[in-house]
């Protein structure tokens, strides 16, 4: 029987640095992600589809931020210093995610269904977590990942059986995304500790169930999965792309102009 | 649906929305979408209409399926003669079994 910790003040030692770890990849990855994605508020193909993104570019500040408050819990800094105060390498997200959308709707439509296919993937796996209030976090953030994948799923199935110049598109973005989406399951020095524990499965396990989740779809869409793609890693050891350091800058911009500013 | 006429009128086709609140309440109008189809209309009903109140069902429903009375023929709505003896007044009309069961918990 694996030791289940009913509050994070439980968690000591390995354990609890893994912890630390995965939360740090979890916050990050939808902290960068929802920044992405809201690039396209105003911009966006059509005006529903316009609110649709900048809603679900909401959802993913709102789960970072749920996930930066676990992180404070156990001893980090506060969600606001964790955020806009950070170096590009004191970062843990995917290259994934700070990847630029340059203003190709394929490739962002793509990033976010192959994401949230992960993130439905994960967080399937964290709610039997022995951590409890990771794994109530990951049940409660279900429903709202739920509507991103059918939303990203409905729209890889319209596009990719479209027309020439929309096929050719989405098979465009799917090459070029599909490497980075490999390097969503980079190991950390936390893999095995959090696989033994029972905090959340080895990555490879989670990209294999990941795999068989996004190739049926991406089929029945017409498109190819790219074979043979080698993940790009670095991201969740803080080697991060220099797409990140340009994100970040944006992002941090009107707080590192006065700190002490209060809101 | 898409005007044909008109070449320049790149809108998809019109769904109109219905929100149900609460189960057993009825589904009200709240507005129309642009979509490709039915699943891609409920996909953006969803975050139109039902991200900044409660929700429990949606639907959609193709503008051109709507067939409706013409504002200019209202008249045939008019009473004209006292027609107050078909009005409901001093029934309990309530819209659905669960509000009736409420109040006569009450």
């Amino acid at each position: 029987m694996m030791t289940t910790y009913d509050a994070l003040g439980e968690l000591r030692g390995d354990v609890k640095h893994a912890v630390i770890d995965l939360l740090y990849r979890l916050a990050d990855d939808e902290l960068v992600i929802g920044h992405r994605d809201s690039e396209w508020t105003g911009l966006a193909p059509i005006l529903e589809e316009d609110v649709a993104f900048s809603s679900m570019a909401q959802d993913e500040m709102g789960h970072a931020l749920t996930y930066y408050r676990l992180l404070h819990e156990l001893g980090e800094a506060d969600p606001d210093t964790l955020a806009f105060t950070r170096k590009p390498r004191q970062f843990r997200c995917c290259s994934f995610v700070s990847l630029p959308s340059t203003r190709d709707w394929a490739l962002s439509l793509m990033r976010q269904f192959l994401y949230d296919a992960q993130e439905s993937v994960r967080l399937a796996a964290l709610t039997t977590s022995t951590v409890t209030p990771l794994a109530e976090v990951a049940r409660k953030l279900r429903g709202e990942e739920k509507y991103h994948l059918m939303h990203g799923r409905t729209w890889v199935l319209r596009l990719g059986n479209s027309t020439d110049e929309a096929h050719e598109k989405m098979q465009a973005a799917l090459n070029s995304a599909y490497p980075h989406a490999l390097g969503m399951f980079e190991p950390t020095e936390a893999n095995e500790v959090l696989a033994q524990s029972g905090v959340c499965p080895r990555e490879e396990e989670l990209c294999h169930q990941w795999e068989s989740a996004v190739a049926p779809v991406l089929t029945d869409a017409g498109l190819a999965v790219p074979a043979n793609a080698r993940p790009i890693h670095g991201g969740r050891v803080g080697t991060q792309p220099a797409a990140l350091a340009e994100l970040l800058e944006g992002m941090q911009l009107v707080h590192s102009s006065d700190p002490s500013a209060q809101w | 649906m898409t005007d044909t006429s008109n070449p320049t009128d790149t809108q998809w086709p019109v769904f109109e929305v219905f929100h149900q609140q609460a189960r057993g309440e009825p589904h009200v109008h709240v507005g129309s979408v642009h979509a490709t189809d039915p699943e891609m209309a409920l996909l953006m009903a969803k975050e139109q209409f039902a991200r900044r109140q409660a929700c429990v069902n949606l639907w959609v429903v193709p503008a051109s399926a709507i067939t409706a009375t013409k504002y200019e023929d209202d008249d045939i709505f008019e009473h004209g003669t006292d027609k107050s003896y078909r009005e409901s007044w001093g029934y309990k009309t309530p819209k659905t079994i669960h509000v009736t069961k409420k109040e006569s918990q009450q």
